[in-house]
């Protein structure tokens, strides 16, 4: 990433943190709210499914138990919200280590079937011992912030998606993040030339794991109240997986992108279908995957460098005809 | 007296594990042998249902006639895919299959509820009244019964298409080794595509049995897909035998559960029982030593 690049990028974060003075109605700031909170999971389910190529399907768990960190901890522990974010991260943290220390030796589907079971075993207990998480019924969250919510909670996600995208930024350039394409692209080569493939994709997953968890509390916060089928069900996972996808696994701009044109579809949609609004997920999946198999991004800048190059050699073509 | 009630656990899960033997069955020659990753398996055991139930709808024969039909219908639904969406992707990793038939999956499940709305529906036949007495304290509701021998019934032709047919052998010889298949002149793609469409049409006609003792709801096979690929994993991978095994564990299993902790706790006994024999024994339970 050039400095350039660096500048536009924090023109777009400050352009993005001034954006409630011109919109006002709560509606649209929810949607833009979503669209960045989307984009922050995108980014974060990025590290590990799209830089080291391990497909989770399971991230609802990270997302889940930061919620309900913050919708238990305060009433179990006597504890302010804020902490018991950082509680929720922590579990988070716990889940990452347990679900990595187990499925990171499984390859292929089977990790992506671990990863989903998982995280319906959280959901299922969450459902089922009500006397710690409320059960079905759900559970009141505290509020993260008062006074104008809508504004606030929007900024927070801005400020999330801003962390999540630095983050990237840092990992894509650093020497972890070679590790972590190397093990993608082929894992044995990667173990054969000293990369500690476990310990490098256990590191990605918990950073992953700690940006999904601070997203989950955001979301819990703005609802005031969470239920196990709505924060750990394998919607949200699938929705965090295909905003990735979709703008492009693996480029740093894709999970952004993927989150603008997903929210918006489903925005519009959610009026024409109703509840069968997953409809037009299942077409964007299929779509992506016969038409786009490198996201958004992806093809787009596989387009853009292909240009580049045939626009090269037309060029010196030109230059050996005129000679 | 609780040893009678555990008795009659173990037997209503052995009949409903047939019906989960059948869509296991179905995954493990998609899965297990052809090494399709399919996400949308209990999409089509709930589209399968759903065939049955609008055809009983529409003309009252008996759901225990319009299976067949049903399986025919996914027999030809599952051709078609393989061809327009599978084919196209082939040779590619198995996380564009798994997005692939996990967006399949949303657009039957999501489909139906926009057609059908979300409402619960269960139908009603003469049998659903009667039960079966084994003796003072054990007693089986009969449309379970029937099910159960009809589930039998189509996994021995399974397991004889897989075993004894030509498709069946050209199957397991691209499962062994699907380099040199082609070179004995094996159509590979023509054998993967009867595979796959025998696979959904075994879900599909297990859609159609679950009819008359189940709820029918678009979601309904969500949780199949999963127990399917926790029945091919436990099995054993290429083991069609094993899967249907694994289906019966899995039902009896699930119904001494919901005895002795609840019906609640079903789905999550299940989950981790698959998580550990992932971690523990990746070859699963029925299966032969395997790298």
């Amino acid at each position: 990433m050039k400095r350039s690049h660096l500048i536009a990028a924090f023109a777009i974060f400050i352009l993005s943190l001034l954006v409630p003075l011109v919109v006002q109605t709560g509606y649209l700031l929810q949607i833009l709210f979503r669209v960045y909170l989307f984009a922050a999971l995108g980014l974060a389910w990025n590290l590990i499914g799209g830089y080291a190529g391990q497909l989770s399907l399971g991230h609802a768990a990270y997302f889940g138990a930061g919620a309900y960190g913050l919708a238990l901890f305060p009433g179990k522990l006597g504890i302010s919200p804020w902490i018991a974010v950082l509680m929720g991260v922590i579990v988070a943290l716990g889940c990452a280590l347990l679900i990595g220390g187990v499925s990171f030796r499984l390859r292929g589907p089977y990790f992506v079937l671990a990863t989903i079971a998982f995280a319906e075993v959280l959901r299922l207990i969450a459902k089922n011992l009500p006397d710690v998480t409320g059960g079905d019924v759900g559970v009141q969250v505290p509020g993260l912030f008062h006074g104008n919510v809508n504004r606030a909670f929007y900024w927070a996600a801005v400020v999330l998606t801003a962390l999540a995208f630095a983050t990237t930024v840092a990992i894509s350039r650093a020497r972890f993040g070679y590790y972590l394409m190397a093990i993608r692209e082929d894992e044995d080569t990667a173990l054969s030339v000293g990369i500690g493939a476990a310990r490098t994709k256990l590191a990605a997953l918990m950073v992953s794991a700690v940006l999904t968890a601070l997203c989950g509390a955001l979301y819990a916060s703005l609802f005031l109240y969470v239920v196990p089928d709505q924060v750990l069900s394998i919607d949200v996972s699938n929705e965090i997986a295909i905003v990735a996808m979709l703008g492009g696994a693996g480029t740093v701009l894709g999970p952004i992108v993927g989150s603008v044109v997903l929210e918006s579809a489903s925005e519009i949609f959610k009026n024409i279908f109703k509840e069968a609004h997953l409809l037009i997920y299942g077409v964007l999946l299929v779509v992506v995957v016969l038409f786009l198999p490198e996201g958004i991004v992806g093809t787009l800048a596989a387009r853009l460098r292909r240009r580049a190059l045939f626009g090269g050699i037309k060029a010196s073509a030109k230059g050996v005809a005129n000679n | 007296m609780d040893l009678y009630a555990a008795l009659q656990a173990v037997i209503n899960g052995v009949l409903t594990g047939a019906l989960y033997a059948l869509v296991g069955m179905g995954l493990a020659l998609i899965f297990g042998v052809m090494r399709i990753v399919n996400f949308a398996h209990g999409a089509f055991m709930m589209l399968g249902m759903y065939a049955t139930y609008v055809l009983f709808t529409r003309t009252g024969i008996s759901p225990y006639l319009l299976f067949i039909v049903a399986g025919i219908m996914l027999f030809g639904v599952g051709y078609a895919i393989y061809y327009g969406l599978l084919r196209p992707i082939h040779g590619k990793s198995d996380f564009m299959q798994i997005l692939l038939t996990l967006g399949i999956g949303l657009i039957a499940t999501d489909g139906v509820l926009l057609i059908f709305g979300a409402d619960y529906h269960q139908i009603n036949i003469p049998l659903l009244g009667k039960n079966l007495h084994l003796g003072p304290h054990i007693a089986v509701n009969a449309p379970w019964v029937v099910s159960f021998v009809i589930a039998v019934a189509v996994a021995l032709g399974l397991y004889l298409f897989v075993t004894r047919t030509m498709a069946g052998r050209a199957a397991r010889a691209i499962a062994q080794n699907r380099y040199s298949a082609p070179l004995m002149g094996i159509n590979v793609f023509r054998v993967q595509a009867t595979s796959f469409a025998v696979g959904i049409a075994a879900a599909g006609i297990a859609g159609g049995l679950l009819l008359p003792v189940f709820y029918i709801y678009p979601q309904v096979g969500d949780q199949f897909t999963l127990k399917a690929f926790v029945m091919v994993v436990l099995g054993g991978m290429e083991s069609i035998v094993g899967a249907a095994l694994a289906g019966l564990v899995l039902g009896v299993v699930e119904s001494l559960t919901s005895l002795y902790w609840g019906n609640e706790w079903a789905l999550a006994v299940d989950f981790v029982i698959f998580l550990l024999v992932l971690s523990l024994k990746p070859s699963g339970i029925f299966g032969r030593q395997k790298a």
